[in-house]
Order: C-alpha cells, then sequence, then structure tokens
C-alpha cells in the first residue's frame, strides 16, 4: 500500500517530527511505502510531491491545526487524527488505515 | 456535544496560538532586552529622544500588544481560510480598543470566522458582483457585524471579567500561590507537551497577554525542568547502585536532555511510555515542587518560549534557577526511588510495548 502523510502540531517544533518518524516506521515494518509531509512553525519540510499524491492508496492527517495545501488530497481517503495518536499508537493507526483502505 | 465537536473550536484555537508563539517569543525578548538595559516601551519614537533600549522595548510592546488582534485573525483564518483574515483583523483591533484584550480577541475571532462561513454559505449575489463577494461584501459585512458586537454587547463584560480575573490573581496570597503554581505545574507535567498540556498553555498564555506572567513562567519551568530531571536520576540512581534506565533509554535521554534545556518536553516521552505510572508521578510530584516554587518567588519571564533562555528575561533570574533546580531535584529522586532496577542481563532489551489502543473519537475519515 502506498500512503501519503502531513505531519503539523501547534508549536510546530517536536510532535511534528516525532509523529513523522513513527508514522514512517511503523508503516515500513507494516510492508507499506510512506512519505510524510511536516508541517512545522519553519515552513513545509519534505514536501509531497503531485506524483506521490496522484498514487496513494489513502492519505495520514496526524494534525492538530489547520494545514495548508489541503485541496491537494481532494477525491482521496483521508484518515484524519491528532498527533498525539500518531505519536503513541503508530502501529495501530496504520492497522485502521488499513482496514478503511479495504472497506472502500 | 456532537455538533459542537465538529465545529472543531480548539483547533481553530490551536491554530491561531502556533501563529501567535513566534510573535510572542520574538516581541518578548525585544521588550525583555530593552527594558534589562533601561529603555521603556513607547507609544511613539519622537526623533531624537529615544535610546537604542526605548526602539528594542517599544518594538516588543508594539508586539506584544497586538496579541488579541493575532489570535482573532488566527482564529478566523483557521475557520474561514484567506477570507477570515481581513474581517478577524478589525474585529481583533476592536477588541483591543474596547480594552477586551486577548480573551476578546478569541471571542471576536470565532465571530468573525462563522460570519464570513455564514455570509459565504446564505449571501448570493448575481454573476457580475462575484468580484465584490471577497472585496467588499465579506470584509465589510463581517466586521460591522462583528465588530459592533463587540463593541456594543460583548466588550464591556469581557473587560470586566478579564479586570476581575487580573485583579484576582494579582491578589493571591502565598498560599494560594503555592496551590495555584502547583496545580499549573502538575497539569503540564503530566503528559509531557500533550492536549492538556497546550489547554493550560492556552490559559496561561491569555493571562501573560494580561500582564501577569507568573502562571506561564510556571508551564515552561516545568516543561524545561522535566527532561533534566530524567536525566539526573540516572546520576542519582547509580550513585545507589542502581540502575533505571535501559541503554536504549540511556541514548534517548542524550538528545533529550538538551532537548529540555530548550524548553522542549517531548524527547522525554518514550521513556515515559516504557513505564508510564512512575513517569507521571515522577513529573507530576516535580512539576507541582517546580510551579509552585516559581509562582512564590515570582520568577515572571516576558518569553513564554525557551527554556534557558527565558532566564535572563524574567525580573527575577535567580528565582527561575531556583524553581528549575527544585523541579529537577524532586523529579529525579522520585524517579530514582521508585523506578524498578534494570538488572544486567536485561540492560540490552528493547522493551516492546503494546501501544495504547486508539480511541474512535480521535479518527475522522473523509
Amino acid at each position: 500500500m502506498k500512503i501519503v502523510g502531513v505531519a503539523a502540531c501547534t508549536v510546530g517544533i517536536a510532535h511534528t517530527y516525532i509523529a513523522q518518524e513513527k508514522l514512517e516506521n511503523a508503516a515500513k515494518k507494516a510492508g507499506h511505502k510512506i512519505h510524510v509531509e511536516t508541517q512545522g512553525t519553519i515552513g513545509i519540510e519534505n514536501e509531497l510531491t503531485a506524483e506521490q499524491i496522484s498514487q496513494a492508496d489513502v492519505v495520514i492527517l496526524a494534525v492538530d491545526v489547520k494545514i495548508s495545501g489541503r485541496e491537494r488530497f481532494e477525491g482521496k481517503r483521508i484518515v484524519q487524527v491528532p498527533t498525539e495518536v500518531a505519536v503513541k499508537s503508530p502501529s495501530k493507526l496504520i492497522e485502521k488505515v488499513e482496514e478503511v483502505v479495504v472497506q472502500q | 456535544m456532537e455538533a459542537i465537536k465538529k465545529l472543531n473550536l480548539k483547533g481553530h484555537l490551536l491554530t491561531a496560538i502556533s501563529y501567535l508563539i513566534p510573535i510572542v517569543c520574538g516581541a518578548g525578548f525585544l521588550i525583555a532586552i530593552g527594558m534589562a538595559f533601561g529603555g521603556t516601551s513607547q507609544g511613539t519614537l519622537v526623533q531624537g529622544e529615544f535610546s537604542i533600549w526605548d526602539a528594542l522595548a517599544t518594538m516588543g510592546g508594539a508586539g506584544l500588544g497586538l496579541l488579541p488582534v493575532v489570535i482573532a485573525t488566527g482564529i478566523s483564518y483557521s475557520i474561514a481560510a484567506k477570507p477570515g483574515i481581513a474581517p478577524g483583523f478589525i474585529i481583533g483591533l476592536t477588541a483591543n480598543a474596547i480594552g477586551a484584550g486577548f480573551i476578546g480577541g478569541i471571542l471576536g475571532g470565532y465571530l468573525a470566522g462563522y460570519l464570513v462561513l455564514g455570509i459565504l454559505k446564505h449571501v448570493k449575489v448575481p454573476k457580475w458582483a462575484k468580484g465584490l463577494m471577497p472585496t467588499l461584501i465579506i470584509p465589510f459585512i463581517a466586521s460591522i457585524v462583528g465588530g459592533l458586537v463587540m463593541v456594543y454587547i460583548i466588550g464591556a463584560p469581557i473587560a470586566a471579567l478579564t479586570l476581575l480575573l487580573t485583579n484576582f490573581l494579582d491578589g493571591l496570597g502565598n498560599s494560594s500561590l503555592l496551590i495555584f503554581g502547583g496545580v499549573i505545574g502538575l497539569l503540564s507535567g503530566i503528559d509531557y507537551g500533550g492536549p492538556i498540556n497546550k489547554t493550560v498553555f492556552a490559559f496561561v498564555l491569555t493571562m501573560q497577554a494580561e500582564g501577569l506572567n507568573g502562571p506561564i513562567t510556571a508551564l515552561q519551568l516545568v516543561n524545561t525542568a522535566t527532561p533534566i530531571g530524567f536525566g539526573l536520576a540516572y546520576f542519582i540512581a547509580k550513585m545507589f547502585r542502581k540502575n533505571i534506565y535501559t541503554k536504549v533509554e540511556v541514548e534517548t535521554l542524550k538528545s533529550a536532555v538538551p532537548m529540555g534545556v530548550i524548553n522542549i518536553v517531548e524527547g522525554v516521552i518514550p521513556l515515559v511510555m516504557n513505564d508510564i505510572v512512575r513517569g507521571v508521578v515522577a513529573t507530576a510530584i516535580g512539576g507541582f515542587a517546580g510551579g509552585a516554587t516559581t509562582m512564590i518567588l515570582g520568577a515572571d519571564a516576558t518569553v513564554p518560549f525557551g527554556g534557558v533562555l527565558m532566564i535572563p528575561t524574567m525580573s527575577r533570574p535567580w528565582a527561575g534557577v531556583i524553581a528549575i533546580l527544585v523541579n529537577v531535584l524532586v523529579t529525579a529522586v522520585v524517579l530514582a526511588v521508585i523506578k524498578k532496577n534494570v538488572p544486567e542481563e536485561e540492560m540490552d532489551l528493547i522493551v516492546e510495548k503494546e501501544e495504547e489502543d486508539i480511541s474512535l473519537d480521535d479518527i475522522q475519515i473523509f
């Protein structure tokens, strides 16, 4: 499965990047391909390409705040959670995302 | 409840706070440096009659004075995207003008954002007038309605309430300060930068915008001290020939402690996850002690972020140092005492912890 994601927390210096790392590790462990963009206080890093987005089966948004460029995911299956969930239970989140994709 | 949740009120506030923090930090440092060297924040800088320190203090004061405007604009933007910015700005300035301050700015932001959404939904214009919608109709109608509501209806009560709250907190005696600071410290200590911490942050930031620096100082000193406490615990336990961390955990600490020094508490999350109850107990007790100490001694930092970098901006830097030390020491001793000894053979073990179950309320699928 191909996953793209965005991580963004309130202060934009810590949770954002922890969520990114946890999501990447959990998804790779489960055998998926994943790209996670971060929208911290410094701005957008590791930006998703149009190609990555169009090929993705599902979008994970681990966000506490409004993100920019949400319209890029128009028409995609989106699973949105607070960053807290991605930090605390990344593998369970990936499992849940797998369910969502199968259901569709 | 469902409807309220859908409005995502907290999410909009958090978005606005994320825009606010760099402004508070930048302006806070400017005013702190300016005032430390004898400058004062002035309404207007008259040519030839001010020093560079007056200039710095004035820059900082101007930034901090705009906080109600920033929070209103941020919330309104979060709710209604780009069309929300103009009315949020105007209503935020109105909140400032009527003395409704930061709380007024927050409410004004919600007001502005939802007014814009309402106009977008209900006001239909002929095709030739489409261009007037974002340039004239939305900013004018949302601002006049929201602004007048602010001036004639909600402004005065909020101003009175704010005054009541700040006077009350200003007049707290030592025993109340101890409890107040302790509770702030405890609440910010128990979830390591998570939702509780951020909610407390919104509350203490409101107070700082009203000129009370004590509570936010308590919160940030606890966030700073907690990871350092985890580090010190390692050495204290060692003195008693006890190992409380595995090798992986010690590695984690090597980055978590320096992160803590500059106010990022999240580095210790992996450690706490491995031993939640003991970790939370230790940080809660340490946070209570640290928070209470800063409130009683009155450390009062003008900058709400930065860890040890906040110390020079405090009205009583030594009080801040003592509070950090107390917090670090208490957290460390408690950890060293209550954490279990890790036997030699388990030192290399990588603990695979069962992850917490996800609450379905937290997941939204589109």
